[in-house]
C-alpha cells in the first residue's frame, strides 16, 4: 500500500505534473518580484491572472486563435497594470485596499462578461495553445515523459526566468527598479523619478500575471473558463515573491516547490479525499511563511553576533 | 495623509463615488447589451416588491455588518483578519454539527451550545494567523487568505466525508437540523430570523466598547501607534490576539446565524464570499463601526436587488461586485485625485505666472 502511495508519487507525471501547476504561479511570481522591487505591496495579482485567464479565452473565442488571445492577454496586462499603477503610485491610496478590490472587481467582471458572453455553464473547448515535442527527449526514459510535449508557456517560463533575472540584476533599469523601492529619495537625487519605475514595474507584473491566467486557461485547461479560476494562486504567487525576496530564480523554485505539493496531492487523491489534499499546498504555503520569517531573524542575530565579535569594545 | 472619521467631506465623495460607480456599473451594461435603466429598475424592484426581498436583504445586512464590524475589530488594532470566510464556515459546521448530534435536547440548551462551539471554533482558527502575527511577525493577509481555503476545503471534506447527510441527495452537506431548533422566522418565508437582534446587540456592543470604552480607546492607540501604546504601558500583543480572538469569534456566529436561521443545514452555499463583501463595506467605511452598520444596509439592498435583477431581467447579478469595487476605487483614491487636481493647477498657474514675470522682463 505504501509502496503503492510512493511510486505513484515519485513518478515521471508527478515532475511533469509539478511544472504545470508550478508554472502559473511562477509568472506571477515573476510579476510580483518586479512590483516588490519598486516597493509596492500587490496583493492584487489574483485579481490580474482571473483576468488574464478570461480575456485569453475572449480572445480566442472572437477571433478563433490562441495567438490573438495571448495579444489580448498582453493588452489587457498593460491596461491593469497601468490600472494599478494609477491608484498605488499616482493616487498614493492604500496598496491593500487596492489590492483587495482589484481582486474582488476581477472576480465580478469576469464572471459577469462571461455569463454575458457564454451563459452560465462558462465556455471550454476554444483553439489552445500548441504543446511543444521535442524528438530529442523521445529517448530518455525518465526526463523525456518530465520536459517533453508541454505547453508552449512551460518553455517560455524558464526564457523569462532568465530575462527577468538580467533586467533585474544585470541592468540599469533594474538597478534603478530597486532604487525606486529601496531609496526613493536616492534615486530621484540621481535624476531619475523614482514614479517611472514604480509604473513600468506595474505594468509588467500586469503582463506577466496576464501571461500566468492565459496559461491555465488556454494552455493548461485547453481553452476552458470558469468562474474564479485563480483560485488563490495569486496568494501563493505573493508567498512565493517573499520566500525569494524577490529574486526571479529563486522565486521560481519556490513556485516549483508549490508545484511540487501540488501535484503530489493530485497522486494521493486516490487514496485519501481531494478536499483533504488540496489543502497540501496551501498548508505549505502558511510553513513557508513562518519559516522564512524565523530564519531571517535567525540570520539577523547572526550578524549582530559577528558584528559583536568583530568589534569587542563597542 | 488620510483624513480620520466621517464628516461631509467623506459623505460627499461618497455620494459621488455612488453616483459615478452605477454611471460605469450602465456602460458596462450597456456594452454588454442590456438596457441600463432596465436594469437598474429591476433592482430597485428585486430588493424592495415584495415583503419576502425586504426580509432577505434584512438578513444580508446583518451578515455584511457583523462581517463588517469583525474586520474593523482587527483593523482598529492593526491587524487585517481576512480570514473571515474560514472562521465563518468553520463556525457553521461546528454549530451545525452541534446540533444535529444533540438532537433531542432542549432547545435553549442546544442553541448556547451551538453558538458557544461557533464562537470558540471561529475564535481559535483566528488565533492562528493572530498569534503568528505577533509573536512571529508573519504577514497576517497571506496567512489567513491560505487558511480560508484551508478551511473551505476542509468543511467540504467533513460534509462529504465524515458528517455526510445520509438522508438527502446532495453531493456535499451535513444532517438537517430538526425544525425546533430553527430560530423563528420573521417574516414568512424570507431568511430573516431573530438572530438579526442578537446581531443588533452585538453590533451595539461592538460598537460601545469601540467608541466609548478605555480598551477601545487602548486600541485605537494600539492600532495608531504601537510603540507609543506599547511604552505607555497596554499590553498591545494581548490586545491584538485579544481582538483577533474575537473577530473570530463574531464570523463563526454569523456562520451559526446563517445555519439555524436560514440554511437548516451545512453546505457550502452558507457563504459565498460573504465576509469578503463585509470587508469590502468596512473599507468603503473607512473602518467606523456606525458607517458600518449604516452602509450594509445600502449594500445589503444593492445585492439582493441584483439578485432579483438576475431573475427578472436576466442580468448577471456579479454586477453588483463590480459596482462595490468601484466605490471603493473612488474612496480610496479619493484624497490622491484631489491632490492631483491640485498640483496640476498649481504648476499651470505657476507656470502662467513665470510666462507672465519673463514676458515683463523682456519688454
Amino acid at each position: 500500500m505504501l509502496e503503492d502511495i510512493l511510486g505513484s508519487i515519485f513518478s515521471p507525471g508527478t515532475f511533469n505534473q509539478m511544472l504545470r501547476s508550478a508554472t502559473p504561479v511562477a509568472l506571477a511570481a515573476l510579476g510580483g518580484a518586479m512590483t516588490e522591487h519598486a516597493g509596492i505591496m500587490n496583493i492584487g495579482m489574483d485579481g490580474m491572472i482571473l483576468m488574464g485567464a478570461f480575456f485569453g479565452v475572449l480572445g480566442s473565442f472572437l477571433f478563433q486563435s490562441a495567438g490573438m488571445g495571448i495579444l489580448m492577454v498582453l493588452v489587457m496586462g498593460v491596461i491593469v497594470g497601468l490600472f494599478f499603477a494609477l491608484f498605488t503610485v499616482q493616487f498614493k491610496s492604500d496598496e491593500f485596499i487596492i489590492g483587495t478590490a482589484l481582486n474582488t472587481f476581477a472576480l465580478g467582471l469576469t464572471s459577469f462578461l462571461s455569463r454575458s458572453i457564454f451563459g452560465t455553464a462558462g465556455t471550454k473547448g476554444n483553439p489552445a495553445l500548441p504543446t511543444i515535442h521535442i524528438p530529442l527527449l523521445d529517448h530518455i526514459p525518465f526526463l523525456g515523459t518530465v520536459f517533453n510535449d508541454n505547453s508552449l508557456f512551460i518553455y517560455l517560463t524558464w526564457l523569462l526566468v532568465f530575462v527577468m533575472w538580467v533586467f533585474v540584476y544585470k541592468t540599469p533599469y533594474g538597478f534603478w527598479l530597486r532604487a525606486s523601492g529601496e531609496k526613493p529619495e536616492t534615486l530621484r537625487t540621481a535624476g531619475i523619478q523614482p514614479e517611472r519605475m514604480k509604473w513600468l514595474a506595474s505594468i509588467l507584473c500586469g503582463i506577466l500575471c496576464g501571461l500566468a491566467g492565459a496559461h491555465l486557461s488556454l494552455g493548461q485547461l485547453q481553452g476552458t473558463f470558469a468562474e474564479n479560476m485563480a483560485n488563490s494562486r495569486g496568494y501563493i504567487a505573493f508567498a512565493c515573491v517573499i520566500f525569494s525576496a524577490a529574486n526571479p530564480g529563486k522565486a521560481y523554485l519556490a513556485a516549483l516547490m508549490f508545484g511540487f505539493f501540488d501535484a503530489i496531492g493530485l497522486r494521493l487523491q486516490d487514496h485519501i479525499s481531494s478536499d483533504l489534499t488540496n489543502i497540501i499546498p496551501y498548508a505549505i504555503t502558511v510553513i513557508m511563511m513562518v519559516y522564512v520569517v524565523v530564519r531571517g531573524r535567525q540570520k539577523k542575530r547572526h550578524a549582530h553576533r559577528l558584528k559583536a565579535q568583530a568589534s569587542p569594545g563597542s | 495623509m488620510k483624513r480620520k472619521g466621517i464628516n461631509w467631506s467623506y459623505l460627499a465623495s461618497l455620494a459621488i463615488s455612488v453616483l459615478l460607480a452605477f454611471a460605469i456599473g450602465a456602460v458596462i451594461l450597456a456594452v454588454a447589451g442590456f438596457d441600463p435603466g432596465k436594469a437598474y429598475l429591476a433592482m430597485i424592484d428585486g430588493a424592495f416588491s415584495n415583503a419576502r426581498h425586504v426580509g432577505d436583504f434584512l438578513e444580508y445586512a446583518m451578515v455584511l455588518c457583523i462581517c463588517g464590524l469583525a474586520c474593523v475589530l482587527g483593523s482598529r488594532v492593526g491587524i487585517f483578519n481576512v480570514g473571515g470566510e474560514g472562521q465563518l464556515l468553520l463556525g457553521a459546521i461546528a454549530a451545525c454539527q452541534v446540533g444535529v448530534v444533540m438532537n433531542g435536547a432542549p432547545k435553549l440548551l442546544v442553541i448556547l451550545c451551538a453558538a458557544l462551539a461557533a464562537m470558540a471554533v471561529g475564535g481559535l482558527y483566528a488565533l492562528i494567523p493572530g498569534v503568528l502575527k505577533v509573536k512571529v511577525k508573519v504577514n497576517e493577509v497571506i496567512t489567513t487568505i491560505m487558511l480560508n481555503t484551508i478551511a473551505a476545503s476542509f468543511c467540504q471534506f467533513l460534509a462529504k466525508g465524515p458528517w455526510k447527510n445520509p438522508n438527502k441527495n446532495l453531493v456535499a452537506a451535513t444532517g438537517q437540523l430538526d425544525p425546533r431548533y430553527w430560530f423563528t422566522t420573521l417574516i414568512p418565508s424570507s431568511n430573516l430570523s431573530t438572530a438579526i437582534l442578537v446581531a443588533a446587540f452585538m453590533a451595539f456592543l461592538t460598537w460601545y466598547i469601540m467608541q466609548k470604552t478605555s480598551v477601545g480607546f487602548e486600541m485605537k492607540l494600539t492600532g495608531q501607534n504601537p510603540r507609543f501604546a506599547f511604552f505607555s504601558g497596554i499590553k498591545t500583543d494581548k490586545l491584538v490576539i485579544l481582538c483577533m480572538l474575537i473577530s473570530g469569534a463574531m464570523c463563526g456566529l454569523v456562520g451559526m446565524f446563517r445555519v439555524y436561521g436560514v440554511e437548516h443545514l451545512y453546505r457550502s452555499s452558507i457563504s459565498n464570499q460573504y465576509y469578503f463583501e463585509g470587508l469590502t463595506v468596512a473599507m468603503i467605511a473607512r473602518y467606523d463601526p456606525v458607517t458600518v452598520i449604516f452602509l450594509s444596509f445600502f449594500f445589503a439592498v444593492l445585492k439582493i436587488g441584483a439578485q432579483g435583477m438576475e431573475l427578472s431581467a436576466g442580468v448577471p447579478n456579479q454586477i453588483y461586485l463590480i459596482i462595490q469595487t468601484v466605490i471603493i476605487f473612488f474612496m480610496a483614491a479619493e484624497n490622491g485625485i484631489f491632490t492631483s487636481i491640485r498640483s496640476a493647477s498649481q504648476r499651470k498657474r505657476a507656470k502662467a505666472n513665470l510666462e507672465r514675470k519673463g514676458g515683463k522682463s523682456h519688454a
